[in-house]
């Protein structure tokens, strides 16, 4: 892993001396182990920071809406990130010729909550290689193997591989298995309306209303979110069962179409609140009925922001 | 009257041809249905379906031109497609799909309101009170929103 992060530290060190970025948005080392940040790099100088790990929990693309559409922007993928940024590129939020994108094959993001659930806080330094990954706990050495401490949504990830990149710093992995990608959905969906409803119900009411997940989004950009207007008051703002349930529903459906499924909305949530099964099944639903997916390319349009007249078909009884 | 299910009633301004028709709708809806105009269904957010059902409402319907008669041309189609995938969605979590109902209007369909209306009433009777999600009628501002 630590030969990626030379090679990124090279690529950036030549994309600088050639002067193609203004910035690059990549991760940087911070003093808790298991927690690299994103970090804005504009110079050489400012590299000895650099990270990149299995522990890098967010989704980088979240930051690309926040510069102007002139600054050049070199931002590091993984398959579900570049995926977003094709995404955030279609609609429009910054031009594809002002970025550069610096693609790694993803292996699949660690879940630190699952570290720390099976080992407690105290974890002074982390190691990893191809399957196994080993913290230091209490001056104890502990491994695991990486299947275990994957990160749910990682272990349904379909395409690891980042789509569209400018370039790739190590071999393309193997595609994931749709039908395992779907496993969760199915689960949820053979059981009855009335314990589906228990299962929302049950996450939902948790919910303390923080937005990490929306800020955490790269979809979520609006600069005032639905829940956030005051006159018309669109729901409840407080975390009453009526409020944490529209926030659920209609967050998820905002998302309908646009979501890379890269779960950084669950890895943000500090209640351990399930998000995905919702996303996912708007994204089958996507993938049956309108035969898009999203991020595949950086020019179709979701379907609900194009309009087809061949779609009445589909209603018109 | 309050063994009659609540029902909120959004109906697109231009979908009733017929005079009596719209001025039954507007004057003489029994006091469970609630009533909001709109000036195409293609308006209908899918908060707004939300708002009803938080609010209380144990049915909702929604009664529109047929889509390739629109007083907007084709403005509702892509509109329509969100409020399918929105009760799809809504379906998936546990709440009944039935008790949300598209209805189209054309221009022959004289007096059909009220019996689709009636129609709807007695199908939410046999549904019940709506359960499978929470509603704001218990909290301080009870429903509404100020």
């Amino acid at each position: 892993m630590s030969e990626i992060k030379v090679k990124l530290k090279t690529e950036i060190e030549r994309l600088f001396s050639e002067d193609a970025v203004d910035v690059v948005i990549a991760f940087k080392k911070e003093n808790a182990p298991l927690r690299p940040q994103p970090a804005f790099f504009k110079s050489v100088d400012e590299l000895d920071n650099l990270e990149y790990n299995s522990l890098c929990q967010n989704n980088l693309a979240n930051y690309l809406t926040r510069y102007p559409h002139d600054t050049l922007i070199g931002i590091v993928v993984r398959g579900c990130e570049s995926r977003s940024v094709n995404a955030l590129v279609v609609e429009k939020q910054h031009p594809r010729e002002n970025l550069y994108l610096i693609g790694i094959p993803c292996q699949g993001i660690i879940d630190i909550k699952k570290i720390i659930r099976k080992t407690g806080e105290e974890v002074s330094d982390f190691s990893e290689d191809e399957d196994q990954v080993s913290v230091t706990v209490k001056g104890q050495k502990v491994t695991f193997t990486r299947e275990e401490l994957l990160h749910d949504s990682c272990l349904r990830c379909v395409h690891p591989n980042p789509i569209n990149a400018d370039v790739l710093l190590s071999d393309p992995l193997p595609e994931g298995d749709p039908a395992i990608a779907r496993q969760a959905v199915e689960e949820f969906e053979a059981m009855d309306k009335d314990e589906r409803y228990a299962w929302f119900q049950h996450e939902a009411e948790r919910c303390i209303r923080c937005y990490a997940c929306r800020e955490s989004c790269p979809m979520c950009y609006c600069t005032e979110c639905f829940v956030d207007h005051a006159t018309p008051r669109w729901t409840e703002s407080n975390i009453s069962p009526a409020g944490t349930q529209a926030w659920h529903i209609i967050r998820a459906f905002h998302q309908a179409g646009r979501c890379t499924s890269c779960g950084a909305c669950e890895r943000a949530c500090p209640m351990d609140i399930k998000m995905t099964y919702l996303t996912d099944k708007l994204n089958e639903d996507m993938q049956k009925v309108y035969q898009f997916e999203v991020g595949m390319d950086d020019e179709t349009q979701p379907p609900f922001a194009s309009f087809n007249l061949d779609d009445k078909k589909r209603f018109v009884v | 009257m309050d063994t009659r299910p609540k029902i909120a009633l959004f109906q697109c301004q231009w979908c009733l041809y017929s005079e009596p028709d719209q001025h039954w709708v507007d004057n003489e809806l029994p006091p469970s249905i609630h009533l909001v105009k709109l000036s195409c269904t293609g308006r209908i957010n899918p908060l707004h379906i939300l708002n009803a059902v938080q609010g209380g409402a144990d049915g909702i319907m929604i009664s529109g031109c047929l889509p390739e008669k629109c007083h907007f041309k084709e403005g509702n189609l892509s509109a329509l497609c969100q409020h399918d995938e929105f009760l799809n969605l809504l379906d998936y979590i546990g709440y009944e799909r039935d008790r949300i109902r598209f209805v189209w209007l054309d221009l022959q369909d004289r007096g059909r309101i009220q019996r689709e209306l009636a129609d709807f009433e007695s199908e939410i009777s046999k549904l019940g009170k709506a359960k499978n999600l929470a509603t704001r009628i218990n909290e301080p501002s009870r429903g509404q929103h100020v």
